[in-house]
């Protein structure tokens, strides 16, 4: 009995190992007997554009659809589109993927495009990376933005040239009067500046005559006495 | 040259004569066995099935916690290791390559041969040579069975099941428990994580694990064997069964090696 628990437990053992190799192997050959179409994952930062069943193209021609998207929480938020593209078209790995309008108003369209150098086939479930992600929404929004910018800037701009216009005129005016009334000072100080030059120029003459005076006679000049002491 | 000089050759050619001497003896010992398939038919098959399953069942099924807590804490150890040095933009494309790359085409044959040998080789040498100093073995050889074809043989059959086993085993657990452990860090979609691993792993991988898988079944219980066999008293057994231990491991890793550099370089 106990040999025979061995030899289940032996052959589940061996037989799971087994079937997990032939499915391998089945896998591995059936990866190359796939169906007509395969899905790509695109990565988006946003799927504000993107819906269930937007076509995907390339070079208008259409390949395929969005048939799925997943949200994706880590490393941050973003989200896996599953396109379901023909597997006949050649699509080469780092090949790019354009979210555009087809008009003003139109639904977007995924537009892939393949990369200048060729390297792999793109395989089923590879990772279209480097996503191109133009929305008109959202260009229209930005424009919107940068006009307002600009129109405040204009009037911050025009505020103050007006401002300093009136600072200006205010300093002109000032500098006018501070020139008058330095003229009229000088004007006014005209006549004083004259009588004290004549007053320096008596006084240079007195001194003139004490030193001559004072060389001719020193002993008299020191200790002559007045007539009248 | 001096006396010390001459006598460090002598010793160095006496120990390379000896490694000469012991793999003319072990090479005799295994073609002993294949001579002895003659004696085959005298044998029961229930006996050496019987032994075979018991086998599998130690070598296998009884490590299996201990393989698939190795595998789980390798794969994790080479996902962490991945995700934390590399960029995580992207990484779900190579994630499958590096995976197969380090575990199924290296760590996982090894790791699991190691187990095998640490567990399995050293209780086949210490049976052997207990058997061998019970008497146990001269009493077999007296009944007229072929002692090395009804010992070694049914656990290198053993063995090799076994291995097959624990080596797909090991791989499987280890791809999805790096798997399981990268999701703490960055969001793969399983399905990609599958594409990845069946791109990656080529049907060269698995012609090359299977290979290994049947040499290290044949080269861990023959040697084991060979060893368990050598004991002529019993304090002997416990440095047999090291030395079985240790020649075996060390046989491993050149055989990787040489397998490694045979199809990859």
């Amino acid at each position: 009995m106990k040999l025979e628990k061995n030899e289940l437990r032996v052959a589940v053992f061996i037989i799971i190992p087994t079937a997990i190799l032939f499915l391998f192997i089945i896998l591995k050959l059936g990866y190359s007997l796939a169906s007509s179409t395969i899905d790509v994952y695109l990565k988006v930062d946003s799927i504000s554009s993107i819906k269930k069943g937007t076509q995907v193209k390339i070079k208008g021609y259409p390949i395929g659809r969005v048939v799925e998207i997943t949200p994706v929480y880590k490393p941050a938020l973003h989200f896996l589109a599953v396109l379901r593209i023909q597997k006949d078209i050649n699509l080469f790995e780092d090949c790019s993927a354009i979210i555009q309008n087809q008009n003003i108003i139109g639904d977007p369209v995924i537009e892939l495009r393949n990369p200048e150098k060729k390297g792999e086939l793109l395989s089923n479930g590879s990772v279209i990376e480097g996503l191109e992600h133009v929305n008109l929404e959202v260009i229209l929004q930005d424009v919107h933005l940068l006009l307002t910018t600009v129109t405040d800037t204009i009037g911050l701009i025009k505020d103050i040239s007006l401002e300093s216009k009136g600072n200006l005129r205010n300093l002109v005016s000032n500098l006018a009067s501070s020139a008058a009334t330095f003229s009229s000072m000088l004007q006014s100080s005209q006549k004083d500046i004259l009588a004290i030059l004549t007053s320096f120029r008596e006084t240079a003459k007195t001194m003139n005559d004490i030193s001559e005076e004072l060389k001719r006679h020193p002993i008299k000049f020191l200790f002559k006495k007045d007539k009248g002491e | 040259m001096n006396a010390q000089d001459s006598n460090i050759l002598i010793a160095l050619i006496r120990k390379i004569l000896d490694v000469w001497g012991g793999f003319r003896d072990f090479f005799r010992f295994s073609s002993s066995i294949f001579s002895s398939f003659q004696s085959f038919k005298h044998l029961r098959f229930r006996s050496i099935y019987t032994i075979a399953i018991n086998q599998t069942r130690f070598t296998g099924i009884d490590a299996l916690p201990l393989i698939i807590s190795i595998a789980l804490l390798l794969g994790g150890t080479v996902i962490i290791q991945a995700t934390k040095n590399f960029p995580k933009f992207g990484i779900e494309g190579f994630i499958g390559n590096l995976l197969v790359l380090i575990i199924a085409r290296e760590l996982g044959p090894l790791a699991t041969a190691m187990i095998v040998v640490s567990r399995s080789g050293s209780a086949i040498a210490a049976e052997i040579a207990t058997q061998k100093q019970n008497k146990e073995l001269h009493a077999l050889e007296v009944m007229g069975v072929n002692t090395i074809l009804f010992i070694v043989f049914p656990r290198i059959m053993g063995s090799i099941l076994a291995i097959f086993s624990l080596i797909i085993i090991f791989d499987i657990v280890a791809f999805f428990g790096g798997y399981i452990i990268s999701l703490s860090t960055v969001f793969i979609p399983i399905d990609i994580f599958i594409e990845s691993l069946l791109d990656s792993f080529s049907f060269e991988d698995l012609v090359i694990t299977l290979m290994k898988s049947i040499i290290y079944g044949i080269l861990i219980p023959l040697i084991a064997s060979y060893y368990g066999f050598k004991p002529q008293s019993d304090f002997q057994i416990p440095i047999y069964v090291s030395r079985a231990v240790v020649r075996t491991l060390l046989i491993l890793f050149v055989i990787n090696a040489f397998i490694s550099a045979l199809f990859y370089f």
